[in-house]
């Protein structure tokens, strides 16, 4: 268990240690497109410095703290050490190198393309390797997941698979899937050209294939935060987890659901026909299904455990609920800022409500809210519950941990509610300047300055993680309890066949996937030629132009 | 997975409930985004099945009534960047373009460094803008006495070539060095020069000039400027800005051209121009 754990604890460090410094770009970056003057005023910097904010917490926080967070749970919930230790770290240093490449390839000033590799902007190969690599070399840790569940079954036939194991292997087969789709833009479309080994480049088709990452990477963020909803919240609070089977339903629709929904993305697109649009949309519209399941099974959960400690009444169970254990405060924080980013979602997703803030600030601070706000507090508590259980370390102070899981909670609100009403009034996404001398943008000037100062709150919040987590990491060692997993209040003794494995699933994806994304896809190889010249961007003075 | 419980075994209930919940959930969305809700349109008939269809594809099907005759269009250039185009630009010869270019160094300078604001410096270009500015000069898109004759003397084979060969050359326009990180880029800078020039104007729909000429990218067809005539500059957007030349694709500097006042033209050129520009030469 000591291997699996330094492992975890590895992924860890580099998740918070590329997370600090992606928050200190972020608010500089609204320091900069506000009214107020800015260090280092300069929209190249700018956008460099939103390809790196972008690239460190869509790329190499989630996915380092998911791999982490996945090795620890597999060893954890199956309780036995992890199968292919030597691929998990050959995994990790790949995936360290490709992040190396890709910062430094930033930091350069030569890929300025905004984390969502839209062609026709090109940036300089190393970009697009280290991207690669990052992502190739996590696939190793999906293949990991996957062994090391199915290993487990064969040594325990007729047994349930932990739900937090099921959950981290839907988890992991999700992100397969989806990284399928940046996977095949990188090598077949802007690899070639980034390395001149083509003239132009398919805008279209690498926007589509973009696309099929472009959600379900949100639901792979989202994810090990569902699994703290189900595995860990409920053991905090003091309770039991309401229905393993709700459970199990929820990370398979999750899965199901996910996947063929990207093109709601692309619904301003002009390659594609508006049946498939709303096709797409109308299936994104599911994905409300695992999300109500997960709000009610985390209540009825809480009430349990609240009404377990002496809550009476009709709300009384709330009040007795521990909220002064970090990670039941963080549910309960992310489940506000759940529900408001969740509603902003489904007007993102609408194919005719879309139009009102599509390539809007709305967008921006959507996700923000949804992924920065509901996603990243679950990673903190996460992070709270597992350092002392990897390091044997306890935490020094829940009271500080509290305190930053408050202040992430205020900053975030405060950030995106002016962002969200700037959105509307029309304030377009990825500007580096605004003329607020314009009666129209006059307008938005105060917003974005309350935005200004909910991101040095978050800022602030950022520091008073690492300082809590390196206090304890530097702190006394004491015996930590092992991890415990909330039972379910009907333990499951035996599940059927289809909600213990994926294969089903899979297969429903895959059908889906053909469905939804086939002739999306394919029109371009028989019907449709969007192939234009690429247009080198990058923050460095060479021209490269067309050569 | 038990073997039981195949994925296609549709006896049993999970495999059932999935398939079933998929196949349905997939014919109401096909039905709905296909053929109810791709008939209505908001200014015309309601469509027929087959262009519903057709329209939800994306396919453009002939969905409307045929419209007015239009008139002839007046296209501004015969370039455009495909695979063929750029393929041709690529395949320039550089050592026959230097024995083409001997012709050009009587007015655009030894090697290319024009000496004078009337001719702008070749040494230095783009290919793929050289060898447009020919096209153009040869088709009549552009109009210069002098260049219109020489360009129709040139095969476009000898375009390339002479393309190639003042785009290989060093000591001409200069690649904007050292602007890279350099604060002060915004719309707060006080200099109308390079306010203008790195951050534009939005409130007149003037965009960045460097967000096309570089140094952030540079535009297919656009020109480096830096070390260019200022005098030329100016003149050439000036000439934008009255409809003189119209050989920009998309109208885009005529449009930015005709929001900019005589003295940003001139500021702008100013900053473009190389350091110790003889200004009034050719004026």
């Amino acid at each position: 268990m000591q291997r699996t754990r330094r492992l975890a604890l590895f992924h860890y460090w580099v998740a918070f240690a590329a997370f600090l410094p992606a928050v200190i770009l972020g608010a500089w970056q609204m320091l900069m497109r506000s009214p107020l003057p800015a260090p280092l005023d300069d929209p190249n910097a700018y956008y460099a410095s939103v390809t790196l904010h972008g690239t460190a917490m869509a790329y190499v926080v989630t996915t380092f703290f998911a791999m982490g967070f996945g090795y620890a749970v597999a060893a954890t919930s199956l309780r036995r050490p992890i199968r292919g230790m030597g691929a998990a770290w050959i995994g990790f240093v790949i995936c360290l190198v490709g992040t190396v490449m890709a910062v430094a390839t930033v930091l350069s000033g030569r890929a300025s393309v905004l984390y969502t590799f839209y062609p026709p902007l090109l940036a300089s190969p190393w970009y697009y390797l280290g991207a690669l690599l990052l992502i190739g070399g996590s696939m190793i840790w999906v293949a990991l997941m996957v062994v090391n569940m199915a290993a487990w079954k064969r040594d325990n036939p007729g047994r349930p698979v932990p739900l937090a194991m099921f959950a981290m292997t839907a988890t992991a087969l999700l992100w397969a899937w989806s990284a399928a789709g940046v996977e095949v833009e990188l090598v077949g479309i802007l690899l070639p050209r980034a390395f001149g080994w083509s003239d132009l480049i398919d805008a279209a088709l690498g926007r589509t294939l973009f696309s099929v990452t472009l959600h379900a990477i949100v639901y792979f963020w989202l994810m090990p935060a569902y699994i703290a909803f189900y595995t860990l919240v409920p053991q905090a609070a003091g309770g039991r987890l309401y229905s393993d089977t709700m459970g199990r339903l929820t990370f398979i629709m999750l899965l199901v659901f996910s996947l063929p929904v990207g093109m709601h993305h692309l619904l301003a697109d002009p390659e594609h026909g508006s049946g498939f649009k709303f096709v797409q949309s109308f299936l994104t519209f599911l994905v409300v299904l695992p999300t109500l399941l997960t709000v009610f099974s985390i209540c009825a959960s809480l009430e349990i455990a609240g009404r377990h400690r002496g809550g009476r009444g009709l709300l009384g169970w709330v009040a007795a609920l521990p909220w002064d254990e970090p990670m039941v405060l963080a549910v309960g924080l992310s489940l506000v800022m759940l529900g408001l980013g969740g509603f902003g979602g489904l007007i993102n997703m609408s194919y005719a409500m879309n139009m009102m803030i599509h390539n809007t600030s709305w967008v921006t601070a959507h996700f923000h809210l949804i992924f920065g706000g509901a996603v990243v507090i679950m990673y903190f508590a996460i992070a709270y519950e597992m350092w002392p259980r990897i390091t044997g370390k306890p935490l020094r102070s829940k009271r500080l941990a509290r305190w930053q899981l408050w202040l992430w909670f205020w900053g975030m609100m405060i950030t995106t509610i002016p962002w969200h009403i700037a959105g509307v009034m029309g304030q377009p996404r990825r500007i580096a300047i605004f003329d607020y001398s314009l009666p129209l943008v006059a307008r938005m000037a105060p917003l974005v300055i309350i935005s200004v100062i909910g991101g040095l709150i978050l800022l602030v919040a950022a520091i008073l993680l690492i300082i809590v987590l390196l206090r304890s990491h530097f702190g006394e060692r004491s015996l930590a309890q092992p991890l415990r997993y909330a039972l379910a209040v009907n333990p499951p003794l035996q599940v059927p066949a289809s909600l213990n494995g994926f294969g089903l699933w899979n297969a429903i994806v895959l059908v889906l996937m053909v469905v939804a994304y086939g002739y999306p896809i394919g029109q371009f190889f028989f019907l449709k030629n969007h192939s234009v010249p690429a247009f080198t961007v990058t923050s460095d003075s060479a021209p490269m132009g067309v050569r | 997975m038990g073997h039981d419980q195949g994925p296609f075994k549709l006896d049993n209930p999970w495999p059932r409930i999935g398939w079933w919940s998929t196949a349905g959930l997939l014919a109401l969305a096909a039905v709905l985004g296909f053929l109810v809700l791709g008939r209505d349109q908001q200014n015309g008939p309601t469509l027929g099945t087959w262009s519903a269809i057709c329209r939800a594809l994306g396919i453009a099907a002939d969905t409307g009534p045929a419209g007015e005759p239009q008139p002839p269009l007046r296209t501004p250039s015969r370039i455009a960047w495909t695979g063929g185009t750029l393929a041709e630009i690529a395949g320039g010869n550089a050592e026959h373009g230097a024995f083409v270019g001997t012709n050009c160094t009587a007015c655009h300078g030894e090697q290319g460094v024009s000496r004078s604001g009337l001719y702008p410096t070749l040494a230095g270009m783009e290919a793929a803008t050289i060898y447009k500015q020919l096209d153009d000069f040869r088709a009549g898109k552009r109009s210069s006495g002098v260049m219109n004759a020489i360009a129709q003397a040139l095969t476009p084979q000898a375009s390339a070539d002479v393309a190639a060969y003042f785009s290989s050359r060093t000591d001409g326009l200069a690649p904007v060095v050292g602007a890279r990180f350099q604060a002060g880029h915004t719309l707060r800078e006080e200099n109308p020069a390079t306010r203008l020039v790195f951050a534009g104007d939005p409130a007149r729909g003037i965009p960045p000039c460097a967000a096309c000429h570089g140094p952030a990218g540079i535009a297919p067809g656009a020109p480096s400027l830096k070390g260019q005539q200022s005098t030329y500059i100016e003149r050439q957007l000036a000439a934008f800005d009255q409809g003189m030349r119209q050989n920009d694709i998309n109208e885009q500097m005529r449009t930015v051209a005709s929001r900019l006042t005589p003295d940003e033209m001139r500021v702008i050129a100013e900053f473009y121009g190389p350091p110790a520009t003889a200004q009034t030469a050719g004026r």
